[in-house]
């Protein structure tokens, strides 16, 4: 009994823990609410094109060869910069290749759907999470209601 | 779309080019023996004459997207359906592979992944990410390059303007360098193809059948 407990307190401590294993601990709050950043700053094509993309450790650079620099985290930044890799985000979001789905932020945005709609308060967050859940469900129902093409091959090709 | 078979010289540029557009698997000589090959659009051959004195015409055959597409009602899971744009789609998560639309097609032109999809190396790094990779189980076919109408149309409303009149071209009709193909909107009587389709050439493929196929080949009588 006092196993199984155990067992089920290391599940649970571990399996939100999952997601947020990420490479540096990325701060989005300080950096949308301290810094001012727009999520286009870094976002670059969330707002035209099918992908959002996530920055490049050169970026990231330009402000941090000099802005916090002696951080710990920083430095694991500073270190990825100097091997001239990419930093090894987790994706959080996207779907799996069998549901053979293509989604576009381009549509999105100009229709003027907030970035919260789908990712939640980001501003407020650490390091991404799946704040809202993405399933055909959610797609379509906002489709319908705000006469979006809910056929098949709108996001199934 | 149109095709010009007067022009058509049989190179298969087109064949070569909808291949790599959408990640169609590679069938080997013994899979294409028992006819499993994959094609979303094949060049029938037609000789005339005796040897020597022959005479070789050309057809490319792909998806007609008719309108009364024989495929579609025999589908029990509705993964194949006529979409608003007028479009014969395939809904591949939606397939289950029981090959009805297939046996029920007079063109043969839907193909059946029999197994999951292999390239000869190193043919699986240049896949077309706009277009996914059909697993084994799954039918399909020619979507008329529905990754690249999609992407026109999307270009044009971040414009806001409408879609031109060729605009849209599929990969076959990119590369046919005979400009055999023309693709364009049957529903605008301006446009390019609905002009040529009322051409005293204009045939359509086993019309007789009642499909309403939505391809129209130009061929000279005699
Ligand atoms: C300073 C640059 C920066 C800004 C500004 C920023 N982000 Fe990010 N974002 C990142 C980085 C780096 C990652 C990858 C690390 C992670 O997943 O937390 C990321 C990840 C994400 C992800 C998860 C992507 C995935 O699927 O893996 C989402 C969603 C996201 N950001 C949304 C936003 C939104 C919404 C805003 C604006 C409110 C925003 N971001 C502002 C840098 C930024
Ligand atoms: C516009 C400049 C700017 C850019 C671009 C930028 N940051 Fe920052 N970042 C800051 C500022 C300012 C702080 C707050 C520093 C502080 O609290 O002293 C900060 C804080 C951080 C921290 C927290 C440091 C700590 O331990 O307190 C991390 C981690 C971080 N940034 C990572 C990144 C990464 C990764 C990127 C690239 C995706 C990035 N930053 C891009 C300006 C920027
Ligand atoms: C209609 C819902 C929706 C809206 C609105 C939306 N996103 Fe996304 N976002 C998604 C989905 C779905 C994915 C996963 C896409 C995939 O993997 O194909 C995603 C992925 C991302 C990613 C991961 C990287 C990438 O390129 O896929 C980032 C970063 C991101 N979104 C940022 C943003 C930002 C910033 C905004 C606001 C300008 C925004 N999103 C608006 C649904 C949305
Ligand atoms: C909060 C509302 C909302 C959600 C959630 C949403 N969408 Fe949309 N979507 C829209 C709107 C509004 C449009 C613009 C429709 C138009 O062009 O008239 C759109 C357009 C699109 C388009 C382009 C439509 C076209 O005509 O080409 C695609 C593709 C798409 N959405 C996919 C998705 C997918 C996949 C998801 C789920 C991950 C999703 N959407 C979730 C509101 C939403
Ligand atoms: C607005 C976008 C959208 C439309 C329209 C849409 N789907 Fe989906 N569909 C999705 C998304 C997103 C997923 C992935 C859900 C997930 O990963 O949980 C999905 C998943 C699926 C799956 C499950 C795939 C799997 O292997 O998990 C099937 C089957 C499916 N869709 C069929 C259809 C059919 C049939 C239609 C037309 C009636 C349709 N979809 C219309 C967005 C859409």
């Amino acid at each position: 009994m006092k196993h199984l407990f155990l067992l089920l307190l290391s599940v649970a401590l571990v399996v939100p823990c999952l997601r947020a294993d990420q490479p540096i601990l990325f701060p989005h709050s300080t950096h949308i609410n301290k810094v001012h950043l727009k999520c286009i700053d870094c976002h670059i094509s969330a707002d035209t094109r099918d992908a959002a993309t996530i920055p490049g450790v050169r970026k990231c650079m330009l402000c941090h060869a000099k802005i916090a620099a002696d951080k710990p985290e920083i430095k694991k930044l500073a270190a990825i910069a100097a091997s001239g890799r990419e930093i090894p985000w987790q994706r959080v979001y996207g779907f799996e290749k069998a549901a053979a789905v293509k989604f576009r932020h381009g549509p999105h945005a100009r229709h003027k759907v907030a970035c919260a709609t789908c990712h939640g308060d980001m501003p407020n967050a650490i390091t991404a999470q799946p704040l809202v859940k993405h399933n055909m469900g959610t797609c379509i129902s906002c489709h319908r209601q705000n006469n979006a093409s809910d056929d098949c091959a709108t996001c199934h090709y | 779309m149109v095709i010009d078979l007067d022009r058509c010289t049989g190179c298969e540029a087109c064949v070569v080019a909808c291949h790599s557009e959408n990640n169609i698997g590679m069938s080997t000589p013994e899979e294409a023996a028992r006819g499993r090959v994959n094609h979303w659009i094949r060049i029938d051959r037609y000789y005339e004459g005796q040897f020597p004195d022959i005479k070789v015409k050309y057809r490319p055959v792909l998806c007609q997207h008719c309108d009364e597409a024989p495929c579609e009602p025999v589908c029990p899971v509705n993964a194949t359906y006529h979409n608003p744009e007028g479009l014969n789609v395939q809904v591949y998560n939606r397939c289950v592979g029981t090959f009805y639309c297939a046996n029920n097609c007079p063109y043969t032109v839907r193909s059946f992944n029999w197994f999951d999809p292999k390239w000869p190396e190193p043919m699986q790094l240049q896949h077309n990410p706009d277009v996914s990779i059909r697993p084994g189980g799954v039918m399909e076919k020619c979507t008329f390059c529905i990754q690249r109408i999609k992407r026109v149309e999307d270009q044009a409303d971040a414009a806001g303007r409408p879609v031109a009149d060729g605009e849209v071209q599929p990969a076959c009709v990119q590369s046919c360098p005979a400009e055999a193909m023309i693709f364009g909107d049957l529903n605008d009587p301006d446009s390019k193809v609905s002009r040529l389709a009322g051409d005293g050439r204009a045939t359509k493929l086993m019309e007789e059948l009642g499909t309403k196929p939505k391809v129209v080949y130009l061929e000279k009588a005699r």
